[in-house]
């Protein structure tokens, strides 16, 4: 009996302690739940990714969205919404690679990403002040307030920064109202600095001097200079643009607000219920009012979004020329294999025109080689004529008066071997005297006939002239395997000489030289023999004095300037008269010596002044 | 040479007036018989081919050129001798000149005794010319019976040996002898003998 009741003792505890101790467990849960309502259980839940565009970093990016998602939180309990800030590399790593399910970015890199993945719109942000428009973006050119710039022609090449040439606000809606206004984009980039994010370093690299402007997306100013971090009126907007969309200044029309997402990965189901919660967000929310808005709208056209990037060559549905082309190749095969062929044919035609052109290139220099040799035998061969025949006409002319002279003075001889009276030799010796004025007509007619060419002195560069006297005798040098080197001495100076007569003594004695090599190498048959002309000119104190030392055979006669005197086959012998000649004129002198071994130097000297 | 010789003329043609005055002054003092003409075609109406004498020539000459004033006498069977005398002669001109049967060939001015030599030397020729002219005329004058009896007269055989190869009087060969020594101007038979040598 005892031992039943110690059982029933022993139950009644135990029910006693265990509805104690149930008691107790559900006063705690009851505690928990109310100390942390939102992160009750998060592990239960499932985790919803959102990325937003940090513009002014992750802070910032925090401070104004995580509200927002807060908000959402609140709204849909059934998952757990996690705040990504993103840069706009890594958003669009993060669409690409569908790490996020939910995105908030701002309209350039909507239309950017969206024309290349499966993004699907949902709501988009309305301004706050003064109309609650959706648009609300656009860049702001901002210098400071006490610099000279007003308009934004003033501002092509000076230093500018900007956010980085893929940002929307705070570059390209700038750059396509500069291509709309009609200036160089290239032209007012000049000197760009891409500063990256947080954007608010633009403006302090312009506060500090470092740039002379910087484009920053609108209402960055106001923001900054509400929140204190930059005074008010140290900085001006340059290019306003009325607009009932914004209370801050812009440099350019406004384009559609930030908008809000679905990427592939994201649930449809969660995306409706996100849209519904965002747009039923009321206005004076502080959610609302930490993003800088009015609250949300169903998502707005980006049509002229499109616009701008297609005018900046920068649209993301853009293709390459390259790949236009090649579509249009695929479809119009015939004529990509015309024209391939009209290419083959047209190079074809292109290096069988080259090679004639060589051909007759070729062709017609031989031919004009060949045409100089042949007017240098004809010009020879008149100057032989020439001579020749002055020469006949004076030797028969001069014969007569001669021939008579000798009969008369050898009859008179007779007439005075026969001792006849001084009487009769008068008469001959009168005769005689007729035939010697006769003598001297035909001499003083010869004269007249070949009067000497007028000379004309002139200062002249002699360098030049022994350049072109030895550019004019190449061909013949070439043919004969000589080679000529010329030197100076002194100062060059130009001579007061007559030009045509002196380049006519350069041409017979590099001429002679030439020949004099030529007749050496015929007659020894040298093997080693290299044919050289060395030509010196030596600016002297008073003169100067051209040297030509040639390596040929050397002087072949005694007294090598007389006139008709030649050791040439077809020589005429007036080459060195004609330079003496000219060198007395010139008051100078012309000096011909052979040298050792074998060889000639001549030497003209021109006096400066004479 | 005779001084007989020095009085056939000398023609001197050329058309340069001095040289023809002073080349006949020379020449006359020289002795010689001389005259002269400006052209070819007056000495050849002024003079009688046929004779002995000299011609001093110039070649280059306005009409008759010297060569042709020469090739004119050559088909005359003149026996007057040439001597050129050219202000402008060559080598192959002298060379034509010689064997057209020129005397010599001189270049002006020339020497007054090589040309006097000369003419003598052509004078010669020129008397031996007309003689050879003469006996060749002569020679073909005669009968043939005259040129057997002159035949064996240059064989040396005498008279009576003549007349009987040929079976004739000896008085006849005696006539033809006379005859024959008439026709060839010849005084004696050796004379004959000499000029037909020379024919032969």
């Amino acid at each position: 009996m005892k031992k039943a009741l110690w059982l029933q003792l022993w139950i009644l505890c135990l029910v006693a302690f265990a509805s104690l101790a149930q008691g107790a467990v559900s006063e705690q849960a009851d505690l928990q739940g109310m100390q942390e309502q939102k992160a009750v259980q998060p592990e239960a839940k499932q985790k919803v990714e959102v990325g937003v565009l940090a513009i002014r970093g992750h802070l910032y990016a925090e401070q104004r969205w995580q509200p927002t998602i807060d908000w959402l939180n609140q709204q849909i309990s059934d998952v757990h919404f996690v705040l990504h800030p993103l840069n706009l590399d890594e958003m669009s790593e993060a669409v690409k690679f569908q790490t996020m399910d939910f995105i908030l970015t701002n309209p350039g890199q909507a239309v950017r990403l969206g024309r290349q993945y499966a993004l699907s719109w949902m709501a988009t942000l309305t301004s706050r002040a003064p109309q609650n428009s959706n648009y609300g973006i656009g860049s702001a050119l901002v210098v400071r307030a006490n610099s000279s710039y007003q308009t934004l022609q003033d501002v092509p090449g000076l230093p500018v920064a900007a956010v980085s040439e893929k940002a929307f606000g705070g570059y390209l809606t700038l750059r396509y109202q500069i291509v709309e206004m009609g200036l160089d984009p290239n032209d007012f980039f000049a000197d760009v600095r891409y500063l990256g994010f947080p954007i608010d370093a633009n403006l302090y690299q312009l506060r500090d001097g470092n740039v002379e402007a910087a484009v920053v997306p609108a209402c960055l100013l106001e923001q900054m200079q509400n929140e204190g971090l930059l005074q008010q009126g140290d900085f001006r907007v340059l290019n306003q643009q009325p607009n009932e969309h914004s209370s801050c200044a812009v440099s350019t029309p406004l384009y559609p607000n930030w908008s809000f997402a679905k990427t592939e990965r994201g649930a449809s189901l969660l995306a409706k219920k996100i849209a519904q919660v965002l747009l039923a967000m009321p206005p004076d929310h502080p959610a609302v009012i930490a993003a800088g808005a009015s609250g949300w709208t169903s998502p707005v056209s980006l049509l002229s979004i499109d616009k701008l990037y297609q005018a900046l060559d920068l649209h993301p549905l853009q293709q390459p020329w390259w790949s236009e082309a090649l579509r249009w190749l695929r479809s119009h095969q015939e004529w990509a294999w015309a024209l391939f062929i009209f290419v083959i044919v047209l190079n074809a035609y292109h290096f069988w025109l080259e090679y004639r052109f060589s051909k007759s290139k070729q062709a017609l220099e031989q031919t004009s080689l060949r045409l100089k040799e042949k007017s240098e035998q004809l010009e020879h061969s008149q100057r032989v004529a020439i001579v020749g025949e002055i020469g006949t006409s004076l030797a028969h002319e001069l014969n007569q008066p001669l021939a008579a002279i000798r009969n008369y003075s050898e009859g008179g001889l007779l007439r005075l071997a026969k001792k006849r009276p001084h009487e009769d030799i008068v008469p001959v010796l009168e005769k005689i005297q007729g035939q010697v004025e006769r003598a001297d007509a035909i001499i003083q007619r010869l004269r007249t006939l070949i009067r000497k060419r007028s000379v004309y002195k002139a200062p002249c560069d002699l360098q030049v002239l022994i350049d072109d006297t030895i550019e004019l005798l190449h061909f013949r040098m070439q043919k004969q395997n000589i080679s000529i080197v010329t030197s100076i001495e002194g100062n060059v100076r130009p001579v007061f000489v007559d030009a045509v007569g002196v380049q006519q003594v350069l041409v017979n004695v590099i001429s002679n030289a030439i020949d004099a090599c030529t007749l050496f190498q015929e007659k020894y048959h040298s093997s080693g023999y290299q044919g050289k002309i060395a030509l010196h000119s030596d600016y002297q104190v008073n003169q100067l004095s051209i040297r030509v030392l040639d390596n040929g055979t050397g002087l072949q006669q005694e007294n090598p300037t007389q006139a008709f005197v030649s050791s040439k086959e077809e020589g005429l012998g007036l080459g060195l008269a004609i330079c003496r000649d000219v060198m007395e004129m010139h008051g100078g002198e012309f000096l011909i010596s052979s040298t050792a071994p074998h060889g000639c130097l001549v030497e003209l000297v021109f006096p400066y002044q004479n | 040479m005779s001084s007989g010789e020095k009085q056939l003329p000398v023609f001197v043609i050329d058309d340069d007036e001095s040289v023809r005055d002073s080349l006949a002054f020379m020449l006359e003092e020289h002795d010689f018989n001389v005259t002269t003409f400006a052209d070819g075609q007056s000495f050849l109406d002024e003079v009688d081919v046929q004779q002995a004498g000299c011609i001093i020539l110039d070649s280059r000459m306005p009409h008759l050129r010297g060569q042709q004033v020469h090739q004119i006498l050559n088909q005359a069977n003149s026996p007057l001798a040439v001597i050129y005398l050219t202000g402008h002669g060559d080598v192959p001109m002298a060379v034509d000149a010689l064997q057209a049967g020129a005397v010599n060939f001189f270049q002006k001015p020339v020497k007054g005794d090589e040309l006097a030599r000369a003419i003598l030397q052509g004078q010669a020729r020129s008397a031996t010319n007309l003689d050879m002219a003469a006996a060749k005329s002569a020679y073909e004058s005669l009968t043939p019976r005259e040129k057997d009896i002159l035949r064996l007269i240059i064989e040396g055989k005498r008279n009576i040996r003549i007349a009987d190869e040929l079976c004739i009087a000896m008085r006849t060969v005696e006539v033809h002898r006379a005859n024959l020594l008439k026709k060839f101007s010849a005084k004696t038979v050796a004379e004959l003998a000499y000029i037909y040598g020379k024919l032969a």
